[in-house]
């Protein structure tokens, strides 16, 4: 089984797409915060007026 | 999702604060050029978001009427 292969780092390449999926959807979560900070920022401040 | 494949060549240990350490970093970067070159940062900082603008105005006067 390919997943089972291991590389140079000594993760699988299934425990690498664990790990991809997670820092993915922690960097989606960190956006939506900062887009609705921005949003938060355009409204309350003479930004870009 | 090819990228995935990465981490079996770069250790998580390094490669994971390398990416969090550019965030912050690019972050940092951006908010403190806005806080040096514009005056609403500093005011809404100091807490007079509403006031910004008019306090703003008039310190500029004087430099456009020399």
């Amino acid at each position: 089984m390919s997943s089972d292969k291991v590389g140079p780092s000594g993760l699988t390449e299934a425990e690498s797409e664990e790990i991809h999926r997670n820092l993915i959807q922690g960097t989606q979560i960190f956006g939506m915060i900062a887009a609705f900070a921005h949003l938060l920022a355009y409204i309350y401040s003479p930004w870009l007026k | 999702m090819i990228y995935a494949k990465m981490w079996t060549v770069v250790k998580p240990s390094v490669g994971i604060p390398v990416f969090i350490a550019a965030v912050a970093i690019a972050s940092f970067s951006v908010h403190l050029a806005l806080t040096l070159n514009t005056t609403w940062v500093k005011g809404f900082l100091n807490g007079g978001a509403g006031k910004v603008v008019a306090v703003a105005a008039p310190a500029a006067e004087p430099a456009v009427k020399k």
